[in-house]
Parts: structure tokens; sequence; C-alpha cells
């Protein structure tokens, strides 16, 4: 799954530690999920696109690994 | 995250404290067979398989208690350790929490299917003994390495 967090982040001047705060995880959390290491919940999804006031399916994509 | 099956976050410390004193008293006993007298005592058990004698349900024996009250101690505290909540639990490190409980089940076993298939008779009492903390062990060690992985990755 691929993901624009970091691209999103850019875009409302966050650093990863200030977003890991407004969403409740570690920075390491918010790392990971830049990477691509680890695709998050659905509520820590909703969450994130909440604080980017944008729709989960602009944050996140499916590849077609996925199927 | 919620989860209500982890200890609070400062009882990993105390695991720490209690646990490493622990394992080296508990190494240092069976290795040099410590058995001080002031630890004898007449305990109650559940089962009693007496020497050249009968069976019983229930009963007392006479038992130096050391071995039993540094068993205790490694697994409680081994239990803090591996079990109370980090800092910040997110669902990451729930996920690293799983897998290590997983992969330390798997180590745990296939050396216990290696030692039953190779090792016999008094021996294996050995494998016995250390298998009843090894799985604990093992999930603190590889737990704690993907942790530390993690933090110097970012």
């Amino acid at each position: 799954m691929k993901n624009t967090i970091k691209i999103e982040r850019a875009r409302h001047n966050l650093t990863q530690a200030q977003l890991a705060e407004k969403v409740k995880v570690s920075r390491q959390t918010i790392n990971a999920m830049e990477l691509g290491k680890y695709v998050p919940s659905t509520v820590l999804a909703l969450r994130l696109a909440c604080i980017f006031e944008i729709e989960v399916t602009e944050l996140f994509s499916l590849e077609s690994t996925d199927w | 995250m919620k989860t209500n099956y982890l200890f609070p976050n400062r009882f990993k410390i105390y695991g720490w404290i209690i646990l490493i004193p622990s394992l080296i008293m508990g190494v240092l006993s069976l290795v040099f067979e410590i058995e001080p007298t002031a630890l004898e005592f007449e305990m109650p058990a559940l089962f009693v398989d007496e020497f050249m004698g009968k069976n019983k349900l229930a009963g007392t024996v006479t038992n130096n208690i050391l071995n039993e009250i540094i068993g205790v101690l490694i697994i409680l505290s081994s239990i803090f350790v591996a079990f109370s909540k980090e800092k910040e639990e997110d669902e990451y490190i729930l996920k690293i929490r799983l897998e290590s409980l997983v992969w330390a089940v798997y180590v745990n076993y296939g050396i216990l299917l290696l030692a039953l298939s190779f090792i016999y008779d008094f021996s294996f009492l050995y494998v016995k003994i250390f298998n009843m903390f090894t799985i604990l062990i093992f999930f603190i060690i590889r737990f704690y390495w993907q942790l530390n992985k993690l933090k110097n990755e970012s």
C-alpha cells in the first residue's frame, strides 16, 4: 500500500514528532509508515486523514501487490 | 492504543531490578548446587513421590526452597519485563510485540524438539529447567532487539 503521508506532512509543515503527537502514536510509527514498512490500522488511517483534512483514499492507495 | 492485558510502564523497571540478580543467582545455584540449610522446610505438596515408597496425592515433603524462590522470581520478573507497556505503546509496537511472541514460541519449541530428540536421561532435566524460562527470555531478547533497531533506524 502506498501513502502520501510525507507529502501531506510537508504541505502542513509538520515534523514527524508533531504529527505523531497529533495522531497519538510514536514518531517511529510515523517513520515506519512513511517508509512503507508499516500499514496502519483503519483508526490510525482515519486519524491521519482527519489531521490532513483529506479523504483516506487520497492518503492511501492500493498497489498491485496488495491483491 | 488501549490495551488491558499489559502492565503499566513502571513495572518494567521493577522487572529488570528483580530479573538480573535472580538470573545470576539461578545460574550460580545450579552450577554450584547451593542449598543453604536455613531454607530447608517441610512444604505442602500436591503430589508426593517418595523414594522407594508409596505415591500419595497430597502430603508434605522436606525441600530446600531456594530454587523455588529463584524460579518464581525469574518467572514473575520476566513477565513484568516482557509485558509492561512501553512509554508510547502504539499499534506498531503491538505488532512488533506479537511478531516477537510468535518468533519466541517457534525458537523455543525448535530448540525443545532438538533437545527432545538428542538429549536423554538426567541431562534432559536441565533442558526442562531452562525451558521453564526460555520462552519469556527469547521473547524479551527479540522484542528489545527489534525496538532498539526501530529507534536506531529513525
